[in-house]
């Protein structure tokens, strides 16, 4: 059994996010996420920042300080080796979930 | 655990600020980005920020919660991963002692005779390029080489042959010091003016001679130093005098240079006088081999013996001998033997720790799978692992450095002097113990992590289906096997080698000395310089200093002998019987002594008659064999009658040797005495022969003399009977006998069998240790298994074949191994010789105590096995 819940879904919004974009900060990864699911998916903003360090501390994304395009400070995010192996998992295990809650639901 | 946290909270404290400071950055960023874009949209400034609040949430909530993210990650896994192994370590605190003893005597041990193998082997001398420093041998036919002795103007040539990075000639004498209340007797090195320079060491205080100095100034050895002037610095630039000469102290060695242990260095007069000869040291170049060395100087050297050939043998060759052979010569293989002993028992107690590690962790598989199975990821557990086996191996580690300071000052103060240079200093060598401190430490964690890998390696339902499994392993693993064998094997060996140790020291101790040390002491005296040049008065002195001193209380008897006390090695001399044909190879070893002697020393006479002083002052051709030489020479009579011809090599004599008139050195065997050891202790006893030491009378010899009871006046009132004699002369310091038999090898065979002892016992505790673990483990292991088999019926024996089953072929293996490395070590011993530790006897005690041991050590276990309640058994799991 896949092992799935909200945060994973986050994380793996997150991961798909980066590997698309490439380095992005967490603001960015907010209105990507807005805007690439057309504006169906909205991030709670605040706990996206546990994500995105505990993501860190597993070695699944590295994070780094850069400027934005209006010049601010901004702590920039990219997908690293493992957490592009991760990505496929969350991905396979994500695509299980999904094949077996609309399963039940055909059945129901 | 006070000490962890500690740490701990210091980490956190440091970076705590760093960590949230730079979280506070980042959600200020993404709010200043939203207001951004929230201006752009046409909000006016208050609105956006309000928005951008809004929407990010609870930013100090936030704050708070990715913290925890970041440092739970960090700084609290690895606090409570460590908090965690030394809560685990506590929970089984005989394991953990076991292991930290294991590393921090594996440690301590290894890092210990490693420095002082470094100390006195390798690095021993103060001297600049010591290691190609060398002393001139010459060899002829003769077992005993002669050294090389040069005239002054031979050695201007030698000095600067090519090759040679410079020499320096030296003499060495006993003068008395003069000047003061009694006269006392020191040693004085005489040194070519340029010999600072070639050593190279720097003076303590003031300074030292060169080539520019005049001839009338000395510089101290330290050791002289601080006992005759008790350290004063003052003494820099006032006199001193020798022989009734006067020299300037220009300064004090330091106190590692102790060349050749002399008492004070003054300059040798090295003239054109082409008689003045003397002993000489080079330096070889380098890249320059000893053989190659030699080549280069046969020629050079074969010139000189033309010019002097009374200073050179009819036909030699020359022998370089570096000064680390000079200095430790046969103690060097003793001290090898102990490198690869406590290697050995490095190896073993990593290995002790590595079996230790291995039977908790494979008793924590099923532990650990479960822990896998609930979601610890597999870094996690590694990392649980790690910080035990770090924690133990820190501990060990630690103990052992403690261990290894404790160790060397033990060693330092029981190393038998004698036996090693005296410049050497013993010292705890830092790379040395921070190396075997590193690989312990390094096997304790590898140990630690192997049944991690394995964990991490392995699904679930292999490991965790033990629990469920009714029969456990049926087999130990095959790795321990390997270990257990192994810590056998070593065991074996290094019992048999201090079983073979102590018997030596046994035999050492209860060896037929032949004489009686008990109240035995002896007193050197060396004429200063042409002192009585005429025989008769020589020993007419002689025989004064002799009844004088016999005649002071509290001494029994007192005999001259020109020889020092046995069992100290004497130079042999080419020895043939009248009227037979002689083998020009029979040598025996010739001590000329007074008739007291053999009363003194408690020497037995087994036949025929001593002579009598008047047959020592008239040079009568008398002499007394030992029984060795009887028996040697002649078998089936009892030789009384026979006469012998003695080469002494010494038959014209010169200002210090003066040969009795008409000494044809014949002489007539008129008794038999019973053999004393005079090759060392472990040696067999040579042919000795004795003569009446007027024959041939040297400047110098020894008063032996027994004493009623140990009397610390006694020296100074025998000094002032000699300074009442005769002014000018001087004795030197007392020796004891036990003195002499400790230096000659007591010392050395004692330091070697306690070593080796302790070692053994290391290994045996190491090796009953690692066997109990196993079994232990083992048993809580198939606990269910041996319920159900209880329960069913098995018998008790049965249960315990089965404990033992496993290991008992490790152990005969181990003894297997054992027996062979053994034999293959003896060669080795064979070296220092006199341990035998092939003899059956030693081996099959050794085997029989190990077994003994590994029966013991499996007791407990076996007994665990057997008193398991079948119903609890079954349940509990």
């Amino acid at each position: 059994m896949a092992k799935n819940d909200l945060q994973g879904s986050l994380d793996l919004l997150v991961l798909k996010t980066l590997s698309q974009v490439g380095s992005l900060h967490g603001y960015g990864i907010v209105l990507h996420i807005e805007k690439a699911s057309n504006e169906l998916l909205s991030v709670e903003e605040g706990s996206l920042y546990p994500a995105l360090h505990r993501m860190e501390q597993s070695g699944w994304i590295k994070s780094e300080w850069g400027l934005t395009e209006t010049g601010r400070k901004a702590k920039y995010y990219r997908l690293t080796a493992s957490g592009r192996k991760q990505l496929e998992v969350a991905e396979r295990s994500f695509e299980h979930l999904v094949k077996g809650i609309q399963t039940i639901l055909r059945f129901a | 655990m006070a000490f962890v946290s500690f740490v701990k909270r210091i980490f956190n404290l440091l970076t705590r600020v760093r960590v949230e400071r730079e979280i506070q950055a980042e959600i200020e960023a993404h709010i200043e980005l939203r207001v951004e874009d929230n201006i752009r949209a046409g909000m006016s400034p208050q609105e956006a920020r309000g928005d951008a609040r809004r929407r990010f949430g609870n930013s100090a909530l936030i704050q708070e919660r990715t913290f925890l993210e970041d440092s739970s990650l960090i700084f609290e896994r690895l606090g409570s991963d460590i908090r965690y192994a030394f809560r685990q370590l506590a929970a089984s605190p005989r394991f953990t002692m076991v292991a930290v003893a294991s590393l921090a005597f594996g440690i301590s041990g290894a890092s210990t005779l490693y420095s002082v193998i470094q100390a006195v082997l390798i690095d021993p001398f103060p001297y600049r390029s010591a290691d190609r420093i060398v002393h001139l041998h010459l060899y002829d036919q003769r077992a005993t080489p002669r050294d090389l002795l040069l005239t002054g103007p031979q050695f201007l040539k030698f000095e600067t042959f090519p090759d040679l990075e410079g020499a320096i000639a030296e003499d060495r004498f006993s003068e008395a010091l003069t000047g003061e209340d009694l006269p006392e007797q020191v040693q004085v090195g005489k040194l070519s003016l340029n010999a600072f320079q070639f050593f190279g060491v720097p003076a303590l205080i003031g300074r030292e001679f060169g080539p520019s100095d005049s001839q009338q100034v000395a510089v101290l050895s330290y050791r002289f130093w601080k006992k005759h002037y008790q350290g004063r610095s003052q003494i820099i630039g006032s006199s001193i005098q020798l022989d009734h000469q006067d020299y300037t102290i220009i300064g004090v060695a330091p106190r590692r240079f102790t060349w050749n242990d002399q008492d004070i260095y003054i300059p040798l007069p090295y003239s054109a006088d082409a008689r003045r000869i003397a002993g000489v040291y080079a330096r070889i170049g380098p890249g320059m081999t000893h053989p190659m060395m030699e080549r280069k100087l046969q020629p050079l050297l074969d010139g000189f013996a033309q010019e002097t050939p009374d200073n050179f043998p009819p036909k030699f060759k020359v022998h370089l001998v570096s000064l680390n052979e000079i200095a430790i010569g046969e103690f060097k293989n003793v001290l090898v033997i102990l490198f690869i002993a406590v290697s050995a028992l490095l190896l073993l107690a990593c290995v002790n720790v590595a079996i230790l590690l291995l039977a908790r962790g494979e008793a924590r598989q099923p532990e650990i799978a479960m822990r896998k199975a609930l979601g610890a990821s597999r870094l996690r557990i590694v990392g649980q692992l790690f910080a035990e086996g770090l924690a133990l191996s820190l501990a060990g580690g630690l103990l052992g450095i403690f261990a290894a300071v404790a160790g060397i000052h033990l060693v330092s103060r029981y190393l038998p002097r004698g036996t090693f240079p005296t410049e050497a200093e013993i010292a705890l060598n830092l790379p040395v113990l921070m190396f075997s401190a590193a690989i312990s430490v390094l096997s304790g964690i590898g140990a630690a992590l192997w049944p991690a890998l394995r964990a991490s390696r392995s699904p679930f339902r292999q490991e965790a289906g033990d629990i469920f499994r009714v029969v456990g392993q049926m087999h130990v693993r095959p790795d321990y096997m390997v270990f257990l064998a192994a810590q056998v094997a070593v065991t074996l060996v290094l019992l048999t080698a201090s079983a073979a140790a102590l018997r030596n020291l046994w035999q050492v101790l209860h060896a037929d000395l032949g004489y009686d040390p008990q109240n035995l002491i002896s007193v050197g005296l060396t004429l200063h310089d042409g002192a009585y040049p005429r025989w008769p008065d020589r020993v007419n002195y002689y025989e004064r200093v002799r009844r004088e001193i016999e005649s002071q209380p509290g001494v029994v008897s007192v005999a001259i002998a020109e020889g020092p006390l046995p069992p100290v090695m004497l130079d042999s001399a080419p020895f043939s019987i009248v009227g037979e044909k002689s083998d020009s190879n029979e040598q025996v070893l010739p001590l000329g002594v007074s008739p007291q002697y053999f009363a003194a020393m408690g020497i037995r006479l087994l036949r025929g008659r001593v002579w009598s002083d008047s047959e020592t002052v008239h040079a009568g051709h008398v002499a007394l064999i030992s029984e060795a030489t009887r028996r040697r020479y002649w078998p089936h009579s009892d030789a009384i009658g026979q006469t012998f011809v003695l080469n002494h090599g010494i038959m014209t004599g010169n200002v210090w040797t003066l040969v009795a008139p008409g000494n044809a050195g014949q002489y007539q065997v008129i008794g038999v005495v019973a053999d004393s050891p005079n090759q060392g202790l472990n040696e067999p006893v040579m042919p000795a022969v004795y003569l009446p030491y007027s024959m041939v009378a040297f400047d110098w010899f020894n008063l032996v003399i027994r004493i009623q009871a140990d009397s610390t006046t006694l020296l100074h009132a025998i000094r002032q009977k000699v300074y009442g004699i005769d002014s000018a002369q001087a004795v030197g310091d007392a020796t004891t006998a036990f003195d002499v038999l400790e230096e000659a090898s007591l010392g050395r065979e004692r330091f070697v069998a306690w070593l080796f002892t302790a070692f053994a016992f290391l290994a045996l505790a190491f090796s009953t240790f690692g066997l109990y673990s196993i079994l232990s483990y083992l048993v809580v292991r198939r606990k269910r298994e041996f319920g159900v088999r209880l329960a069913l019926g098995a018998q008790r024996r049965h249960i315990v074949r089965l404990v033992l089953s496993g290991t008992s072929l490790a152990i005969t293996a181990g003894i297997g191994i054992g027996i062979i490395a053994d034999f293959g070590c003896s060669f080795l011993f064979a070296q220092w010789a006199h341990g035998n530790t092939r003899d059956p006897l030693i081996l099959s005690a050794a085997i029989l105590l190990l077994t003994f041991i590994s029966l013991l050590a499996a007791f407990a276990p076996a007994r665990t096995a057997v008193s398991i309640d079948p119903i609890q058994a079954i349940r509990s799991e």
